[in-house]
């Protein structure tokens, strides 16, 4: 089984393959996106107008099995992934070829099945932590008016509800809040994270709107300025680190800390800030077999169809080269949070502040003044109050 | 704007065979859906051919009735760095 501590330790031979093409390694970290369907509408994403000749069962399998045990962290992505219909049995398959550490699932919440398809996903991967990240842009009307979706934010509720009941029969199952921070909503985060905290969930994470190939928002202006992200996510850090964590928990949470500084830094500074590894360490399967680097360029670096499902002929080939190399050279520069979380693991520097952070006795917590001065820190009565419950 | 390089990068992309079938597909179902987008316009490369510097600048179409891309006789081919964007509700009601 795949380990955090295997993780850590292939950080050196990651290091040396970015720098000097060896020792030649698979990916620890893959997206798989087994279809672009997805039933939200957001503001923020146009995956879901896209149709693919997508991926069958049997074609998953081969690639999955050329893969072997190298991912430790899977994402299965969409569209809107527990809609797709077979994404048990490719949970499966990701487990049976490559016993992940991780699988990832976002979800919109709408469907009435997904606690069902994630029991049996959770069930059928005992030895993997299966994480379901429920999306939240906005508390009631604002998320249904961002997602496109009448009625979404009371699924979404339903779901949560659901889900987190499922966590006392089901030890490997966490399950998170995950908010897209875009220029529809980075006015009320404070609201977001006040729901958040009072509704229970294991984790509450957010992602910045940032234009993606993979979505078709290129030249949308769905990115907020880096002013308004970072008065924002600043209040967010507050927040956290009015908090105490224990255990695996003040790893995780020191490690959002500095992703959220590290995307106010890319913003201001319009460069990777610290060396990315998307197309060594991570990696992105879409829909019809197409390997990428990375979802926001999604450079065609092959089609696994052509290179029969191996994996392998495309990850080591000629035609990553280039790309490697446009990657190295900073040509460009994004806050994927995928990407990036893999790419802090491989920064020396920032290891060793989560390090201290982690090594730190804890912090009273603070409910006030943190952040902007005078104003407290978001809390469920905060939320209740904004919301006019 | 912001992740510029993006958008240039995405102009130097050599293009499918099937670009403009598969995008204005995907735009006319987004409009049929009732989706937020509202139609399509034409996001000419910097070196772009003569054809395409005729189109009428910030024109919205129809995906029905979108120039297909690469344009008839583009000297660059599937090298056409011309591009098709959509436009969202949103970009309207700023405009």
């Amino acid at each position: 089984m795949n380990s955090m501590a295997g993780v850590l330790l292939r950080v050196p031979p990651f290091k040396l393959y970015r720098r000097l093409g060896w020792p030649r390694m698979l990916p620890l970290n893959l997206t798989l996106s087994p279809s672009p369907k997805c039933n939200s509408r957001c503001l923020t994403c146009n995956i879901w107008m896209k149709r693919e000749d997508e991926l069958t069962l049997d074609e998953w399998d081969k690639v999955l099995a050329s893969l072997g045990q190298a991912p430790y962290w899977f994402t299965i992505s969409g569209g809107e992934p527990l809609m797709y219909p077979h994404v048990v049995e490719l949970a499966q398959l990701a487990y049976e070829h490559c016993r992940p550490g991780v699988i990832n699932i976002p979800t919109n919440g709408i469907l009435p099945t997904i606690p069902d398809r994630v029991e049996r996903i959770a069930r059928s991967c005992p030895q993997s932590q299966v994480i379901i990240n429920l999306s939240v842009d906005g508390v009631g009307e604002k998320h249904d008016f961002i997602r496109g979706v009448p009625g979404n934010f009371k699924k979404f509720e339903q779901r949560l509800e659901q889900l987190l009941s499922l966590r006392s029969r089901l030890s490997n199952l966490t399950v998170g809040i995950h908010s897209v921070v875009s220029v529809f909503n980075v006015g009320h985060l404070d609201e977001i994270i006040a729901y958040a905290d009072q509704a229970g969930p294991d984790q509450f994470i957010t992602e910045i709107a940032e234009p993606r190939v993979e979505l078709d928002t290129v030249g949308l202006p769905i990115t907020p300025s880096p002013e308004d992200y970072a008065k924002a996510i600043d209040r967010l850090i507050a927040y956290l680190e009015s908090k105490r964590f224990t255990g695996v928990a003040r790893i995780t949470e020191a490690l959002r800390v500095e992703y959220y500084k590290l995307v106010k830094r890319i913003l201001d500074e319009e460069d990777q800030v610290i060396a990315c590894y998307a197309g060594w360490v991570s990696a992105h399967i879409y829909a019809d077999g197409t390997v990428w680097p990375c979802c926001v360029r999604a450079d065609n670096l092959g089609n696994l169809r052509d290179h029969n499902y191996d994996f392998k002929e495309i990850w080591f080939g000629e035609k990553i080269q280039e790309v490697r190399r446009s990657i190295a050279a900073k040509e460009c520069h994004c806050p994927l949070a995928n990407a990036s979380y893999t790419n802090m693991l491989h920064d020396v520097a920032t290891l060793v502040r989560v390090g201290a952070k982690v090594l730190r006795p804890g912090n009273k917590r603070q409910q006030t003044a943190i952040g902007d001065p005078g104003q407290p820190v978001p809390t469920a009565a905060t939320a209740r109050q904004s919301t006019g419950e | 704007m912001a992740f510029d390089w993006l958008n240039k990068f995405q102009h130097d992309m050599e293009k499918e065979p099937d670009y403009a079938a598969k995008t204005l597909a995907a735009y006319r179902l987004g409009m049929k859906a009732k989706g937020s987008i509202v139609g399509v316009v034409v996001q000419p490369a910097p070196n772009c051919c003569a054809a395409a510097r005729k189109l009428p600048a910030g024109r919205v179409y129809h995906p029905d009735q979108a120039p297909l891309l690469p344009l008839p006789d583009c000297p660059q081919g599937r090298r056409c760095g011309c591009l098709y964007r959509p436009v969202m509700t949103y970009q309207q009601a700023e405009a």
